[in-house]
Parts: C-alpha cells; structure tokens; sequence
C-alpha cells in the first residue's frame, strides 16, 4: 500500500528512543533497545526495510544508489542557507538533510535485450557479504531470536587467484589439503604442520602447562607476513592465508602501501575463525553462509524482533527537521514531514544524513558548539563496490562462490585484496539462469577503485559482446575449468567508510570493507552501551519467541 | 511453502487485517483456547504453531502475527516470505475495517506466493447488532478474489478452528517447490560443533 498521506497521526509522541533509518546498526539498537524495555519509534524515508543494508529489486537499487550519490557535475548541491526557525516557546527546529555517501556511480547495460524480472532481484548495495558460520553476527541471531526468520545457504567454493592469473581452491581444511592436486607434497606438509602449530597455540590459550606450544608474544606481536616468513611457507601460500583466509585487505607485503598491517595475534584469530566455521554447521560445507533473499533479511528480522517487543514502525516517513532546546541546545525530538512533532530522550540517525546547521554569526552561541558535535567523523578512504548480473557461472556446477584476487595479483600497482561474491537463483537473488555477482575493494580516490573493479572484471567476464547477442554463451578460457561469464548488467560505485559516532545525537556507521558483520556489529554494540550503559545487550531469554504450544491440539477429523 | 512429506504438512500462515479487527484473539483462540475482552495491541507474541489433523494429512501451522507493523502499513517482505496461506482479518461491525481489508488482499496478490490458500474472517460475528458488513456483501467479494468466507467470533468460539481447518483441508499436498530452502541456525553451542546440524 503505497498512500503515505493517509497515515494516522503517531501515538504516543513522546518516546525514550527515536530511530531514523532502518539499516542493520539501527535495526540490532532497535531490537536491543525494546529488548530492555524502552519506547521505541523506528522511522525511514524508504518504502522499503534496510537502508545501506539492504536488498533491492533493480529498479529500486538503481534510484537508491542514484538518490544517494553525488551527481557528477560539481556544482549540484547548491547550499541553501539552512533555515532555523523559532518554534513556539521552548525550542528552535534546525533542518535535517541528506549527504551523498556514494559517488562516481556508473551502471551500464551490456546487453541488446533490457533486463525483465525487476522485482526477482534482490541485490545489496553493501555487497559483498557474508556471515561466517562462527561470526559473532551468527551467535547475535541466535541470542535475539532473530535466526528464527532467516533460511540460510553455504557459499559452496572458494577460490584465490594465484600470481599467473589462475584461480584455484581454498585449502581450507585437512581432507581439502589432502585433495589438493595443486599443491606439492612439500607444500600439503608445510602447511598442515602450520595448522597444527596454530591449533595447539589457540588449544593452549590459558593453560599454563601448554606454554610451549604458544606463539611467542614477541610473534603475536610482529606482522603476521613475518610470521609466515618464518614458518617458511611458500609465497602462494602465504598469500592464500593472508587474503583468502584472514582476509586481509592491504598488500602485506609493501610497507608503503599498506595501512593496515596484520598482526600474527590477529592473523591467528582471523584462521581460528575460519577454522571453527569450517566445522560449525553440518548443512554448509564450507566456511561461509549467504542468507536467501539477500542480505536485507537481516535488518528486516531485527525489526521484527523489535516490533514483537513494542517497538513501532513506520516507512515512508521522512524526518524534515530536529528540534532542540532553546535555552540549551539539547535535542528534544524531530518533526516529521507530516508534520508531526515527535519527542524522545535520544535520537540516532542512518549515516547519509547531516544536521545542517545555520550560520555561525547569526545563531546563538550553542549552535556553534553543537556544530562540532554533529561533524562526522571523518571518512577514512572509501571503498569501490560493483554490482554485476552475468548470464553464467564462474565455476560451471558451483553457483555461490567467493573469489579472492590478492594485491598484486591482477596488476602490478593493485594495492588491495579484491573480493567477489557470486550468487545464484537458489538463494532468490535472481530469476534462474542468472547470476549476481558482488566486487569489493578498499581504495583512496575514485580512479583507484575503479581500476580495482575494472581489472576484476575483465579477469571475470569475456569482452563486452553487446553488439552480438547471438555471442552470449560463455566461453571457455584456456586450460582451466573456470569460464568466462557474459556479463549483462554492471553498477559500479564508490562507497564512503563512516565511522559510528555517539554524541547528543549519535549516528550509525556505513557499511564497512569487510566481507562480514564483525567490524559493524561491533560498533552498533558499542554504541548501544553508551547510551544505555546500565542496559544488558540482549538479555538471554529461554525461549526468544511465544512458541510454547508446540505439542498443541489436534482438532479432529 | 508448504512442504510436504508422509502427509505432514508444514505451512506457514499469516494474518493480515487492520488494527483492532481481530487478527491476534483469533490466533488466541485457536492456538489457547483463550479469549481476552480486551486485548492490548499485539506485543510479545507473534509467532506460534499448531497442529491439526485432517482426513489424509498432518498439518503444522507455523502462524505469524503481525508484531504491529501493519498499523503504519510496514510490514517486511520477510513477513509474506513463503507463506502458503492467509488469513485476513477484518470487523462486521466496522466498515473501514472491510475497506482495508480489500487493501490487504490486494497488497497479498502483489507480494504473496500465487498458490496461497487465502481466507476473509469477518470477525466480531457475536456482535450482531452493532453489524455494518453484510454476510452477502463479504461473500460476493470473497468469491470474486478467490477467498473463502467464513464469519467468526473470537469470543465465543465461532468458526474459529473450522477457518483453520478448512484451510488445512485447501493447502496443496504437493506442491512444487519454488526455492528449496535454506537452512535454519540452530542454537548450538560452537563447542559441540562436530555434532551441531541445521535443519533443512
């Protein structure tokens, strides 16, 4: 139902929480924050759950990313001074608006025939992602009550591009070693003598008899690429550990380039992780979960939780401006484009927008200060995300796979870890014969990314063929079982890394680089305690839903 | 979608209805045997199941109530996720309330699975004399959209199993399964991990 006007006024007005945006951060504080009792109201412009964590049919991810991306002539955001009106007696309404969070948008069509079926896609802006079985995200789902609402399937393969340019398996347990044709007697030995060596440091974890088989804390300490040096393990396997296993995003390898150097305390955390994923499920094989119907299912089961605990829900709501105290400055609550004026103790807002606040000389002394608490923390680099829909898949009888190509491995200059996710229609992404896949990479500048993703995909997918659709079986590449995919839609973009910030008003975080939650659900929990510091994070509950009468009655026949 | 094996069917079942018509007493009445005369706004409680035999099947009903998010009309695409019947809920005493409830079928043949099992419940059917939907009218538009009709009261436990029941006695046998389904993450702990499954 799409009339929004008709909206009956919100009732109650008055609420301990007030929430705009319905992205993953938002919705878990949503759910945690009805979980500990407060009134909550969860709002969004959209028509639809998710915000930046999202899953949209095409039509809808194409305005969504056009709506929040900067345009690409200069001068589009003409800033109108914003208005500051004096309302009433006791406070003062400053406008909200949006910032563009994305830039250098480019979605293209490479084939002849327009792609039918919007509404069979559900493709993530935040793409791409995964849950590792063992993530905290996973034991969060299950705490909530959450996991109840989500079906899952296993990323079925994983595969890493090795210096020639050619892709092969992740060896990512002992039989898969073993099975391994790729890898030399020298190399399977090597390798499963680090996995011990691993395994016996993390068995040892506080217990005192075991210290010799810790990892020195002088190790822990030092780059796990030095570690790895020193264990002698082969550059392809150093470079497998490194980015197809720990995922790491900078070239290691390259002190100039890499901001983020792993260290061997992390590095092992990030094995130990993948290792206890490997085994957590007996449905998924492998390491890696994708949810069906797209990642947006997980926003969307953590409001749900929150609504079954009271909090009230509504889309299609913009927020057009905040109110606050006259005297003070303090927030007080927000007006919505219907009008209404709502009020809560605390307010936390979807990172795409900004508080825009009048100028300095003609405002009250508050203001100025309020300035500095409402200046984002600031984007540390972006990240180039591409969203791609291809006739076929990589791997001819593997549909959900994830490929990682290293830094280094496509061009001489690549400086980061690209990662593609590809997706198929047994997770309801797509209509059947089709194909999502999802590329990510971290970049400085916008030319930057776009070299990342262009390199990717030209390994991923044939020459552009649009002029001949005749053309658009996939074609087979020279001696390896991997085939070149025809690729039939592309949207590439730059994505802004915002951190979450707790202030008076406190904002949510971006989608981060990562190919899992850990690093936003991290931050959302943080966030969480600070404003509720006395507050327990989802309290542990016996049974997270009403579903007591499972033996029931039967009625007869 | 209702997924079937040995007859024992499990479907899932959703209601839909505008606010105070009725949905949640309904499931009450149903599932506990419980009427409450006035019953808060659905909190807590939004998702049960229920068991029923009919003639040639065992059907499980994994039931979802709306958790409120139908009074701004937000209600997730989650919600109406393989569903494979409906139950929309509206008040005889209340004539936008069967204004609404048009809407909600609407929104249900936009969203919801095209083999679902649809039903109208004209709830409230203890209050005749406050009644502002006829029997007739509610009838003649349930067979134009393809629904079944059927007047219940909550209250006194009119109709209410037999809505349920002649939905179980509707839902397909078999029937061909769009998206085989994923798998459910149980509450293991990591530990056990060797042993740990997901149902399927």
């Amino acid at each position: 139902m799409t009339e929004s006007a008709s909206y009956p006024p919100i009732d109650p007005t008055t609420f301990d929480l007030i929430l705009v945006g319905t992205g993953l951060p938002e919705s878990v504080i949503a759910a945690a924050a009805s979980a500990a009792g407060k009134t909550v109201l969860h709002l969004d412009p959209n028509s639809f759950y998710g915000s930046h964590f999202s899953s949209l049919p095409l039509d809808e991810l194409t305005s969504f990313l056009t709506s929040h991306s900067t345009t690409s002539t200069s001068s589009s955001h003409p800033h109108l001074p914003p208005s500051t009106a004096i309302d009433g007696e006791d406070y003062i309404s400053v406008d909200l608006e949006t910032r563009p969070v994305y830039s250098d948008l480019d979605i293209s069509s490479h084939s002849s025939e327009p792609l039918e079926h919007s509404r069979k896609f559900n493709l993530d802006p935040a793409g791409p992602r995964v849950l590792f079985c063992a993530d905290s995200a996973i034991d969060l789902m299950l705490k909530s009550g959450t996991s109840q609402y989500i079906e899952f399937k296993g990323v079925d393969a994983s595969l890493v591009c090795d210096s020639d340019g050619k892709l092969s398996t992740v060896p990512d347990s002992r039989a898969a070693i073993f099975k391994d044709r790729t890898l030399g007697l020298t190399e399977k030995n090597q390798l499963m003598r680090f996995f011990k060596l691993v395994q016996e440091h993390l068995a040892s974890d506080g217990d005192e008899r075991g210290d010799n088989a810790r990892i020195s804390e002088e190790d822990l300490q030092s780059p796990f690429v030095e570690f790895l040096k020193k264990m002698r393990l082969p550059p392809k396997i150093k470079s497998i550990i490194l980015y197809a296993i720990a995922m790491a995003d900078y070239d290691q390898d390259d002190v100039e380039v890499c901001k983020d150097v792993l260290k061997t305390k992390d590095g092992i955390d990030r094995l130990a992780l993948y290792q206890s994923s490997v085994s957590r499920f007996s449905n998924a094989p492998g390491a890696l979960i994708y949810p069906m119907y797209g990642q947006g299912e997980l926003p969307q089961g953590f409001c749900r939780r929150a609504a079954v605990k009271g909090c009230l829900y509504v889309l299609r709501m913009p927020v057009t401006a905040l109110l606050m105290e006259k005297s003070s400055g303090h927030y007080k609550g927000v007006r919505l484009a219907s009008g209404q004026d709502l009020f809560s103790r605390q307010l936390v807002l979807d990172p795409s927008f900004v508080v825009s606040l009048p100028l300095a000389s003609s405002s009250p002394d508050f203001l100025q200060e309020i300035s500095l608490d409402f200046r984002l923390k600031s984007a540390q680099g972006k990240v180039a995300r591409g969203i791609c829909i291809a006739r076929s898949s990589l791997k001819p009888d593997v549909s959900n796979l994830l490929v990682v190509y290293p830094p280094r491995s496509l061009y001489p200059e690549q400086a980061t870890s690209i990662r593609v996710l590809q997706i198929g229609s047994n997770l309801a992404v797509c209509p059947s014969g089709m194909f999502v896949l999802y590329l990510s990479a971290l970049c400085d500048d916008a030319d930057q990314g776009k070299k990342l993703l262009h390199a990717a995909m030209n390994a991923l997918f044939t020459p552009d063929v649009s002029g001949n659709p005749e053309n658009s079986s996939s074609v087979q590449c020279e001696n390896t079982e991997e085939v070149k995919s025809t690729l039939l839609w592309s949207a590439l973009y730059m994505q802004e890394l915002n951190m979450a910030s707790f202030e008076s008003i406190s904002f949510t975080p971006m989608p981060d680089g990562n190919l899992n939650y850990n690093g936003v659900l991290d931050a959302t929990m943080k966030l969480f305690k600070k404003m509720y510091p006395d507050e327990e994070y989802f309290p542990e509950t016996t049974s997270p839903e009403n579903s007591e009468d499972d033996e029931g009655i039967s009625l007869e026949s | 979608m209702a997924t079937s094996g040995n007859k024992n069917i499990n479907a899932k079942l959703v209601l839909l209805g505008d606010v105070g018509a009725g949905k949640s007493s309904l499931v009450l009445r149903f599932v506990k045997g419980q009427f409450v005369e006035f019953q808060e706004s659905t909190i807590g409680a939004a998702f049960f199941s229920q068991t029923l035999a009919v003639n040639d099947a065992t059907v499980k009903f994994e039931i979802w109530d709306t958790a409120g998010q139908e009074r701004y009309h937000s209600l997730a695409p989650m919600y109406y996720r393989g569903a494979a019947a409906a139950i929309i809920v509206f008040d005889i005493t209340n004539q936008t309330s069967f204004d609404r409830a048009k809407k909600w079928v609407q929104e249900l043949q936009a969203q919801g699975n095209p083999n679902m099992v649809m039903a109208l419940a004209g709830n409230k059917a203890d209050l005749l004399d406050a009644r502002k939907v006829t029997a007739e009218e509610a009838q003649a538009y349930a067979q134009e959209n393809g629904l079944f009709f059927l007047e219940t009261s909550a209250k006194t436990a009119t109709n209410v199993n037999d809505i349920f029941y002649e939905i179980a006695k509707r839902l397909p046998r078999a029937q061909p399964v769009e998206n085989p389904s994923g798998m459910v993450l149980m509450d293991r702990p990591a530990e056990r991990a060797a042993s740990a499954s997901c149902c399927s």
